[in-house]
């Protein structure tokens, strides 16, 4: 009778598991969370900036605002949504004798490994990169439009979020000196996808490319 | 977790909970600013937030003007923001120039985390400030401050004096000099 119950448990909670599994490999997008605040902080920042002087005259508070959420995002990005979405991180060493080393790495793709999926691949770039070029675009409007009390601002945005994308652009290069044909050959292939999906997850994830400098 | 195991690295980012190590991590150097010690481990470990936090606190304080003027303090809000900052990278730039063996960001952290003696003194000066004005108040403010002035000055050179050559370090020391005196002299100018 008891041996009878523990093989009807052993079998139940073993299905349950490999199903589990199953549908997180089979999801398109497995971090849904991370995928979620990526975009949210970046996209509010944005929204904030635009949208300030219908949401409320203080110079301030909207300041204050933006700033925070150009921090959050800064920080979110730089340490959770990259390592999950893409596999890869950066940050900075000091060592004993106070030299500072930059360092950037890619995840080693395995079989044991959740790698990256292509849907959230291309959502983490994409929004990498759109949103410093719309804040060059806001800091070109304030510049022109003599509004200056917000060039503190702009600047503050363009050299966070250029911040991320600099560093997450050293890790996927990884060895490739030649900047501009790995910009060529990246680009082609998260905008256009002229590589196959297989190929996308290559470059730079070969082995665990550490690249210091 | 079993990227912990895949490689050392950053302890922020392979611990499974990078947002309580940065909390703790600044809450540790606040600690360290308020009881100055030479500390090698404190520089190691920079960041930002500290200092994000006392400048945009200052900035928000040091307002003047009313909440529903349409010049609510906006400029004075920018001007402190720019003048700490681009202070701080001043400073930075040329302790790196004299030689110094501090990265760009160490330096900034160490000033930036240094400021919160002075938020100190505004939340006191603007406390005094309820009280009847006269010339008690102002020499409250002002040892108030001069106290919290030699006590930023006593946490930076704690951390900066040390990366400098020994025939540098007064070269080194007098911007942040300085640039504590300008904060200090806005604060203790200020009027609501």
């Amino acid at each position: 009778m008891k041996q009878a119950l523990v093989d009807d448990t052993e079998d139940v909670s073993l299905d349950f598991g490999n199903e589990e599994e199953l549908a997180f490999r089979k999801a398109k997008i497995r971090h849904p969370l991370a995928t979620f605040f990526h975009l949210f902080f970046r996209v509010s920042a944005i929204v904030t900036y635009v949208g300030c002087d219908w949401f409320s005259r203080s110079f301030v508070g909207c300041f204050v605002t933006v700033l925070l959420l150009l921090s959050f995002d800064f920080w979110s990005v730089k340490n959770v949504t990259g390592r999950l979405m893409v596999g890869l991180r950066w940050w900075n060493q000091v060592d004993e004798d106070g030299k500072s080393h930059w360092i950037f790495e890619a995840r080693k793709v395995s079989p044991n490994n959740i790698t990256a999926t292509e849907a959230e691949a291309r959502i983490f770039w994409l929004g990498l990169i759109i949103c410093p070029i719309i804040w060059i675009v806001f800091f070109f409007s304030t510049l022109f439009s003599l509004k200056l009390k917000w060039l503190a601002l702009v600047i503050a945005g363009i050299s966070l979020q250029a911040a991320n994308l600099y560093g997450y652009i050293l890790c996927k290069m990884g060895g490739e000196s030649d900047i501009s044909k790995a910009a060529a050959s990246f680009l082609s292939q998260t905008v256009f996808q002229t590589a196959c999906p297989r190929d996308f997850e290559k470059p730079g994830l070969e082995g665990l490319e550490i690249h210091k400098c | 977790m079993a990227e912990a195991a895949e490689s050392p690295g950053d302890p922020r980012t392979t611990s499974p909970r990078p947002l309580m190590r940065d909390l703790k991590a600044v809450g540790k150097k606040f600690m360290h600013v308020l009881y100055p010690r030479k500390s090698n481990t404190l520089l190691r470990d920079w960041d930002l937030w500290g200092p994000l936090v006392l400048c945009v606190t200052l900035a928000l304080m040091l307002q003047r003007g009313s909440a529903d003027n349409e010049n609510d303090g906006g400029p004075q809000f920018a001007e402190v923001f720019v003048i700490i900052w681009f202070g701080a990278v001043t400073i930075t730039l040329n302790s790196k120039l004299l030689g110094g063996n501090i990265s760009f960001f160490q330096s900034l952290c160490v000033l930036g985390y240094c400021i919160l003696p002075l938020t100190v003194a505004l939340l006191v000066c603007r406390l005094v400030l309820l009280a009847k004005p006269g010339p008690i108040n102002f020499i409250v403010r002002l040892f108030v401050v001069i106290v919290m002035f030699a006590w930023s000055i006593v946490a930076s050179t704690a951390f900066l004096a040390d990366s400098q050559p020994p025939n540098r370090k007064a070269l080194a020391i007098y911007p942040v000099f300085l640039f504590y005196f300008v904060i200090s002299w806005m604060i203790l100018t200020f009027a609501p």
